[in-house]
């Protein structure tokens, strides 16, 4: 550990110390101002909306519904996922019903939703104003539901009624209570748990086609992605499988635990397919229970024999390096951990940077399983991370992270090609489809592509603009 | 200009309960007004949510990040049972050494129905900071972004503007640039800076883009005020004028999209700051280049003669553009929605369509599904709006939707006006490559051999 602590490192430890000093309060942000991720609504919102043919009834004003309606819902589902253009209704509250409520608004609403948008399911979604006024969402929802023909359920999603990950849990368990007592057993069927961001299965579809690809080989079914593009119908029929699992443990655990604990259903607890000791753990986390396990290994033992190639390389490449990973830029922590194991993996010395304590916090339950499955890498925070704004402190944690990577040999970057650090970058980034899935095998030739360009290139001039672009020119 | 008799069928208005808005909230068209003043911070007292808010009006401005600093109180459960003032008190003191000349506080929904006092708590801070303290309360509820505009404008206005000082003769106060639903709005901006450079015309304040605190305190001094919006600023261009005398020029005219409405437009300014031989060499010149540049470049609108067209908008481009379309592309309106409704947008809509003898169906202060709706009775070849348009009329007869506000489909590094006679070229070109995405080949009659 060259690196210590000192006025641009905040904390230099591992994973277990870290968030031992999360739970005792000693990492928490001081600034109120310091990085606002979503709120409630918005990751409610994302799940339900996750529903097909669902009509998610925001009972607020025309600003919360908005974002959803652009980004969620025109942006991502129907330019880029071949979703059709689905409703993002609102009641559209003002002053007079801040003043007066909005219950019988809501309830008009509801009977207008219906009979316009023919849906299968309607969730009402309180937001800040509702919540505060006190508009009974929940009666609402169980009068409308007397006088159309679909359920109708109710979600407390005030923005302030709960951190960004409040918000995904509250929604998964309310579609618990679509899910109807089970009239059967599906053999070899499973849900896939966790899913969010509208009806495409998941943020990025390539890793869900991983797992769905590999489970087929194994002979398992799928009956429902919840909540990424699964049908009502699905949802009701969600406790005639033999089997929970997750595409993400952090997502799917607490759907996962609750379904376990009310309907006795199974949850298979495996980390993010990243890698070939992760992606054979997954694949036999769901496979074992199953009595499939012997399918399971020969599919393994054929794609590992597909990949050995590439399995080589990354052991050649990576053993006696550095892997230094950042969180704050990779796409979200988990993965970032689940790559330091698998940096770990093929040799390297894995170092993860600036994974927000509130990251921590608010994943305390994934954070202790992977800890239990042994993932403790070493951990930096650097003050850049803790500043004033979410803007300027970019260009803190560049040069943060630039000096931190001077002060270990041999180091590679996993991040993205945001980071201009003076060692190897392997751009892995979600936002460039060329080498997607990360999961699972065919992730394991994508990586592998990533850090023989990354190490085949590392001379080649960086971009002056780009740099110029996101840190200011010097 | 032919006068008719015909009269627009306005759709009726449903008492809707359950709407699908393509406008956002007050907060977002409030923070919309407060980053385009320059060398200033925004403090989002609100939960964290709101901040995405604030982060969409951000890219509205085309803030730089690296020179503008967005906060956020993050309101939690505690600060709606016992209130936040004590915590916005704490965040713009963590704010007090950012080098910036005014930190805007916006209060959300939360705050304002819990009756947090963002004016006393920056009043009782003002002494603290070296920056100005400027709060506006302007929650979601209060209404539309536009509303939001206003209600921003209006706190700027009243709080920041110095009353003393001389008229500046020839001058002229712009209003509201960024009400205006072109994704490039700043260029509908740049030609009327660059046009009333040319007619000699100077430009004391521009509310808001770009702007720095002192171009506010001075705005009092312009002779004249340009609203640069059919859908907000019309509150603040009255205030002006009532306060300061200041004239509003260009008043019920259509925004300056198409050939005859730039004329009216440019005539307008040429007769008021008695430069008319200049506005109409402009004139000349502009149409010219348009027609030159059209015979270069073969506009396939041309042959969508006649076609029945939709224009579903924001007022600002949408009135616009109904002569444009009829006019200089030769298409019919069927339908026209607008996103808004106020008695000014009917009236000059209703005006428009009078002088063009037009009678197509309108829907005022439409939503996705009205939209929807009305596509699917009217269905018109050619639909003038935005990607969601693109999505809504899935499965209707429409040949091609032109992206013209809204965009999340297509992309521009290169502002692009729709004001002026570039404009026309630019909204031709929009058609042209809509045009040219139409007829492109989906599938193949056979393979090649190599």
């Amino acid at each position: 550990m060259p690196v210590t602590e000192n006025d641009s490192i905040v904390f230099h430890g591992d994973l277990r110390q870290l968030l031992g000093k999360v739970e005792s309060g000693e990492m928490i942000p001081k600034l109120q101002a310091s990085h606002a991720p979503m709120c409630k609504f918005f990751t409610a919102y994302y799940v339900i909306s996750g529903i097909r043919h669902v009509v998610p009834l925001v009972h607020g004003p025309t600003g919360c519904p908005l974002y959803m309606s652009d980004f969620v819902r025109t942006r991502e589902c129907c330019e880029i996922r071949g979703i059709p253009l689905e409703p993002t209704a609102c009641t559209a509250l003002d002053e007079s019903h801040v003043i007066y409520g909005g219950e019988g608004k809501l309830l008009e609403a509801v009977k207008e939703a219906y009979f316009k948008y023919h849906p299968d399911l309607i969730v009402i979604l309180s937001c800040c104003c509702s919540g505060i006024i006190g508009d009974d969402v929940e009666s609402v929802a169980r009068e409308a539901e007397k006088v159309v023909g679909c359920r109708v359920l109710a979600l407390r999603s005030e923005g302030f009624g709960g951190d960004f990950r409040s918000g995904y849990e509250d929604a998964f368990r309310l579609i618990m209570d679509v899910m109807e007592p089970p009239e059967k057993t599906m053999k070899r069927t499973i849900n896939i748990l966790g899913a969010r961001w509208g009806p495409p299965p998941t943020e990025f579809s390539w890793d869900m086609d991983e797992i769905e690809r590999l489970l087929a080989l194994v002979g398992i079914q799928v009956n429902a992605i919840i909540a990424g593009g699964c049908t009502v119908e699905q949802i009701k029929h969600a406790r005639e499988v033999e089997l929970n699992a997750s595409w993400c443990y952090d997502w799917g655990q607490k759907l996962g635990d609750l379904m376990q604990e009310r309907f006795g259903i199974p949850y298979s607890r495996t980390g993010q397919p990243y890698g070939p000791a992760a992606t054979k753990e997954w694949l036999l986390g769901v496979a074992t229970p199953l009595g499939m396990e012997a399918e399971a290994l020969t599919v393994i033992e054929r794609e590992m024999r597909e990949i050995e190639p590439d399995l080589a390389y990354l052991r050649q490449a990576l053993s006696g390096k550095t892997a230094i990973i950042e969180i704050s830029e990779f796409p979200g922590p988990i993965r970032a951990l689940s790559l330091a194991r698998m940096a770990s993996e093929f040799g390297a010395h894995p170092v993860v940077i600036n994974v927000h304590p509130y990251t921590i916090k608010e994943r305390m339950p994934s954070i202790r399983f992977l800890l239990e499955s042994g993932v403790n890498p070493e951990i930096i925070l650097t003050q850049g991370l803790f500043r004033l704004g979410s803007f300027r402190s970019s260009k803190e944690t560049e040069e943060e992270l630039e000096a931190i990577v001077q002060e270990y040999d041999d180091a590679i970057f996993f991040g993205n090609s945001g980071r201009f650090p003076p060692c190897p970058v392997v751009n892995l980034t979600l936002m460039n489809p060329a080498f997607q899935p990360q999961y699972g095998f065919v992730g394991i030739k994508n990586i592998a592509a990533l850090v023989r360009q990354a190490l085949e290139n590392k001379d080649l001039p960086r971009s002056r603009l780009f740099r110029g672009m996101l840190y200011g020119t010097r | 200009m032919e006068q008719g008799n015909k009269a627009p069928r306005t759709a009726p208005s449903p008492p809707e309960k359950c709407t699908d808005p393509y406008l956002r909230c007050a907060f977002n068209g409030a923070a919309q007004t407060a980053l385009g003043v320059s060398g200033s911070a925004l403090l989002a007292h609100s939960p964290q949510g709101c901040e995405y808010l604030v982060n969409n009006a951000f890219t509205s401005q085309e803030c730089d990040y690296m020179e503008t600093v967005t906060l956020c109180t993050k309101l939690c459960v505690d600060e709606i049972v016992h209130g936040g003032e004590d915590l916005l008190a704490r965040t713009i003191r963590e704010a007090k050494e950012l080098p910036i000349s005014a930190l805007f506080v916006l209060s959300a929904c939360g705050p304002e129905i819990v009756g947090d006092d963002i004016n006393a708590v920056c009043e009782t801070l003002q002494p603290e900071v070296k920056f100005r303290l400027v709060p506006i309360e302007c929650a979601g509820f209060r209404g539309s972004q536009y509303d939001g505009i206003d209600i921003a404008l209006d706190t700027i206005l009243k709080r920041l503007v110095q009353g003393s000082g001389k008229k500046i003769p020839d001058s002229v106060c712009l209003i509201a640039p960024h009400a205006n639903a072109n994704p490039t709005w700043t260029a509908d901006l740049a030609w009327v800076k660059q046009v009333l450079t040319r007619l000699g015309i100077r430009i004391v304040a521009t509310l808001t883009h770009r702007t720095p605190l002192s171009e506010i305190e001075r705005a009092a001094s312009a002779e004249t005020s340009l609203l640069l919006s059919h859908d907000a600023g019309q509150k603040a261009a009255d205030y002006l004028s009532d306060a300061y005398g200041i004239e509003q020029i260009c008043r019920g005219i259509p925004l300056p999209i198409g050939m005859t409405n730039t004329q009216r437009w440019l005539t307008a300014l040429g007769e008021r700051f008695d430069v008319l031989s200049t506005a109409e060499d402009m004139v000349a010149e502009g149409e010219r280049m348009v027609t030159a540049t059209c015979r270069r470049k073969w506009p396939m609108a041309r042959f969508l003669y006649r076609t029945p067209a939709a224009i579903i908008a924001d007022a600002t481009i949408g009135i616009p553009l109904v002569r444009f379309v009829t006019e200089e592309m030769e298409m019919t309106p069927e339908l026209i929605a607008l996103y808004t409704s106020q008695r000014p947008v009917r009236e000059l809509l209703e005006q428009e369509l009078k002088s063009l003898n037009l009678s197509p169906r309108i829907a005022y202060g439409t939503d996705v599904y009205r939209t929807r709706s009305s596509l699917l009775e009217v269905q018109p070849r050619v639909v003038f709006g935005s990607t969601i348009e693109r999505h809504a009329a899935r499965g209707l007869p429409v040949a091609y939707i032109v992206e013209v506000v809204r965009l999340m489909r297509l992309f521009r590094m290169i502002n692009r006006e729709y004001f002026g006679y570039t404009g026309i070229l630019n909204l031709f070109e929009c058609v042209q490559n809509e045009w040219i995405i139409g007829w492109r080949s989906k599938e193949r009659r056979y393979e090649a051999k190599w």
